[in-house]
């Protein structure tokens, strides 16, 4: 298991170097600058130039490659060229808010998308085509509403026409309640298209082994349904859930963008839009590390997972 | 402890007592504090008077700084601000008599001369970097016989100074030892003289302003300015009506606009804040010929497009100036809708069969419904118009190089001397200056470059009037739209007077009970 742990380890960090050096230099092939996205219309493009010189943008790039792997090596992510504000210190205040979503989100779409999937499941088996068919048609409406629609569609009826909500506010972690009250639509929203995914894997994941003979066995031992359902058959059927949840996590840390920005919540993902917008180099290379890191750790805790539960799995 | 009924009885009696005796204290000691939360629409990009960017953060600023004149909140005229009163005789040497007593926040002190003289040459100092040293750029040399004046030396005569010196960018004046009390974190310590002062940032959502008891005019109203960091338009009108804000910076949505004064939010707005310029490349071999220039003008209904889109937040624009600036004409030539006069003009060129236009955009709002319009009137007179989006960054980098046929630009300056110098002058030709159409006609140049130094204000608005005649017919640039700006509150919230930079001074603002 340790050598295996390691091998998966080293593999992964040539990819985080792979990543971190792809997205420095994109990032300078984009046509515009931090600069010309500040401009607007009111600035000539000499008065530019002197703003560009003094924020060492005129460096050649191979200099500015190294001057940024070296800060990465003693762990010196940089201030933003826009703000010239601490890095991590943005990205640590908005942590809290994209990973409180997720997990809710994450909570949610498993408790409601497991047995639901899971009951599809058993419907299907028994023959009973019009519950199962009615659950995948739900979860088929659900993942086709577009999460900027139905992000709105709840402010109007939960923050507007019933008032349970608000619909701006400050978030921070350290007030817990206005956090939750702040998270709770747009975990909603996006819980509505986990649940689609999450339901469908499971459906088809526990059909499949309903048909096994080990449980045909169990059930043939007298045992109840909803355990011969629990105990053999979703245990079994949950190795692509479990791939699932891992990367749905990892999505919704970086796919939940959109939502932040309809709820004004100062997460990871307005900051990653914010930097692209304004081409804040530093900042957009830090957050696609930081991603690369989640799915590089993701992956990795996946891969350990999965050899628990299937103990042939190798590299 | 045990709780019997005489503890509760006794508990109760002092509580009595102490609810009496703060009923019999003075009122004013216990009046609420007033809290004003306003949206506020971007991310915070910080408040250095030498390289402040956006509307939105010169707002903030607007209201932080001071500068030797500032901008009336109802008429726009230039006003005494720092500077109690100032003469000039030829336009060249100005000299500013400053207020008295004037006190800096964070007890910094009084204002005095030396720290306008600090200020300027701050923004001159190209250690500084600022993008509005050249704003300056004019000033030949500058004295403080006393704490109290400012002697301005000019190169060149200049009959706009008072608008260099207003409350904008680099006219606003900072405090020396506040600036190198903060380092690099200039941006995020501003100290200056305005009726607020900045409480705290939080750059992801929120930035508190406190009122600044020694303002020199008194005390503002208000006790302290929440801005809420609210990005999307629909959400802001949702915060607005479900009282969790109290004032909206900017709403440029119709429909929203709509549904807030239906339901009986107060309108705040300035008309004709700015004019939409469509930007005419003229070293395009098509654009150069001015019949074609003048051929789109004419091709296209705007009066029609902004009633059918926006009435709220647009209308038709004619000029590059607008009708409240101090040197606006309207006797230069207007374009009123045309497709006939604009086919011939085609024909006249050499164009009957029409030509290709391409249009460079930007993809933040995708094709807009005016740009559907737009394509509709052209493809109407022979002309097909291609639109090329691209995000933002690109978009002004493309613009600045001149790699584009036609593209759009917003003039948001209050000085319109500025404007025309800027965008018609061939000094400032792009991709170093604004002159993005590539505009050069010696005859406007002279005209212009006269107009600054006239001293007699009746020949100067003669020169001025000439300039737009000129600018006007030769069309480097075509007026599309002039906007609008809106900041829908609640009915208590009084005083909201949106000034031609679209800024809202909060020395004026009050919530009334």
């Amino acid at each position: 298991m340790l050598t295996y742990s390691l091998k998966r380890l080293a593999q992964l960090s040539f990819t985080v170097l792979g990543v971190v050096t792809l997205v420095f230099f994109t990032m300078r092939m984009i046509p515009g600058d931090p600069i010309s996205a500040m401009a607007g219309d009111n600035l000539s493009g000499a008065a530019l130039d002197q703003v560009r010189n003094q924020m060492g943008l005129n460096e050649p790039l191979l200099l500015q490659y190294l001057h940024y792997l070296g800060g990465l090596a003693v762990l010196d992510f940089g201030n933003t060229v826009t703000t010239k504000l601490p890095i991590i210190q943005l990205i640590l205040d908005a942590l809290p808010v994209t990973v409180s979503i997720a997990i809710g989100t994450i909570a949610l779409t498993v408790l409601i998308a497991i047995p639901l999937g899971t009951l599809a499941a058993y419907t299907a088996h028994k023959g009973h085509k019009m519950l199962d068919n009615a659950i995948t048609g739900l979860a088929m409406v659900l993942d086709l509403m577009p999460s900027f629609w139905t992000s709105l569609v709840c402010l109007l009826i939960f923050s507007l026409a019933l008032g349970w909500f608000p619909a701006s506010g400050t978030v921070t972690i350290d007030d817990p309640v206005q956090l939750l009250r702040r998270i709770a639509l747009p975990v909603l929203v996006l819980s509505m298209a986990q649940i689609a995914t999450m339901a469908r894997i499971t459906r088809t994941s526990v059909l499949e082994v309903l048909n096994e003979d080990y449980v045909r066995t169990a059930r043939s031992m007298g045992w109840s349904e909803l355990r011969v359902l629990f105990r053999h058959a979703l245990k079994n059927a949950a190795l692509p859930i479990v791939t699932v949840i891992g990367l749905s996590f990892g999505n919704l840390l970086n796919g939940t963008v959109i939502v932040e920005f309809i709820f004004t919540l100062p997460g990871i993902g307005s900051l990653l839009v914010g930097g692209i917008n304004s081409r804040d180099y530093q900042m957009v290379q830090t957050l696609i590390l930081f991603y690369a890191l989640i799915f590089v750790i993701i992956n990795f805790a996946t891969d350990l997972v999965y050899r628990v539960f299937d103990p042939r799995v190798q590299i | 402890m045990k709780i019997n009924r005489r503890s509760l009885l006794s508990a109760a009696l002092v509580a009595t007592m102490l609810a009496s005796t703060s009923l019999l204290a003075p009122a004013t000691a216990y009046a609420e504090e007033k809290t004003l939360v306003v949206r506020f629409y971007d991310d915070p990009a910080g408040f250095d008077p030498s390289n402040i960017f956006r509307i939105e953060n010169e707002n903030i600023a607007f209201n932080i700084f001071s500068g030797l004149t500032t901008y009336d909140g109802v008429t726009g005229e230039i006003i005494p601000d720092l500077a109690e009163s100032w003469e000039t005789t030829d336009n060249i040497t100005w000299t500013f008599h400053l207020r008295h007593g004037v006190q800096w926040q964070q007890n910094y002190g009084e204002v005095t001369a030396a720290d306008v003289l600090y200020s300027f040459n701050r923004i001159l100092d190209p250690a500084t970097a600022s993008p509005y040293a050249s704003e300056l750029a004019g000033i030949e040399s500058m004295e403080a016989p006393d704490p109290y004046t400012v002697v301005i030396k000019l190169s060149a005569p200049n009959g706009n100074f008072l608008h260099t010196v207003a409350n904008y960018h680099q006219g606003q004046i900072v405090k020396k030892e506040a600036i190198e009390a903060a380092g690099d974190q200039v941006r995020w310590q501003p100290v200056g003289t305005g009726p607020y002062y900045l409480d705290s940032i939080d750059v992801n959502s929120q930035i508190v302003l406190k009122r600044h008891e020694g303002y020199y005019k008194g005390p503002a109203p208000i006790d302290t300015i929440d801005f809420q960091i609210i990005k999307d338009d629909a959400t802001a009108a949702i915060a607005l009506r479900n009282g969790e804000i109290d004032l909206l910076m900017r709403q440029s949505k119709q429909e929203q606009l709509q549904t807030l004064e239906a339901e009986g939010f107060k309108m705040n707005h300035v008309d004709n804040y700015a004019v939409a310029l469509k930007v005419l490349n003229l070293t395009d071999p098509i654009l150069s010929d001015v019949r074609v220039r003048q051929a789109i003008a004419y091709a296209i209904d705007y009066p029609s497009i902004t009633a059918a889109l926006a009435p709220s937040l647009q209308a038709p624009a004619y000029s590059l100036l607008l009708p409240w600036m101090d040197v606006y004409s309207d006797a230069a030539p207007r374009y009123e809708y045309d497709p006939e006069k604009s086919k011939a003009l085609l024909a006249e060129a050499g164009y009957g069969d029409g030509f290709t236009l391409k249009v460079l955009g930007t993809s933040a709002q995708g094709v807009t419904e005016q740009q559907q319009f737009e394509i509709d009137y052209l493809s109407q007179v022979g002309i097909n118009m291609e639109l090329e989006l691209v995000d933002t960054p690109t978009f002004n980098q493309r613009r600045n190089a001149g790699d584009f046929m036609m593209a759009g630009r917003l003039l948001p300056a209050v000085n319109p001397d500025m404007i025309l110098f800027s965008y018609l002058h061939p000094e400032n030709m792009a991709p170093g200056g604004l002159n993005g159409a590539r505009y050069d006609n010696p005859e406007l140049t002279n005209t212009l470059e006269a107009a600054r130094a006239e001293a007699d204000p009746d020949k100067r608005l003669d020169l001025y009037a000439k300039v737009q005649e000129v600018a006007m017919t030769d069309l480097p640039y075509i007026p599309a739209t002039a906007s609008n700006v809106f900041w829908p509150g609640k009915q208590n919230v009084t005083g909201v007077n949106i000034n031609y930079l679209a800024q809202v001074n909060f020395w004026d603002v009050d919530i009334e009970e």
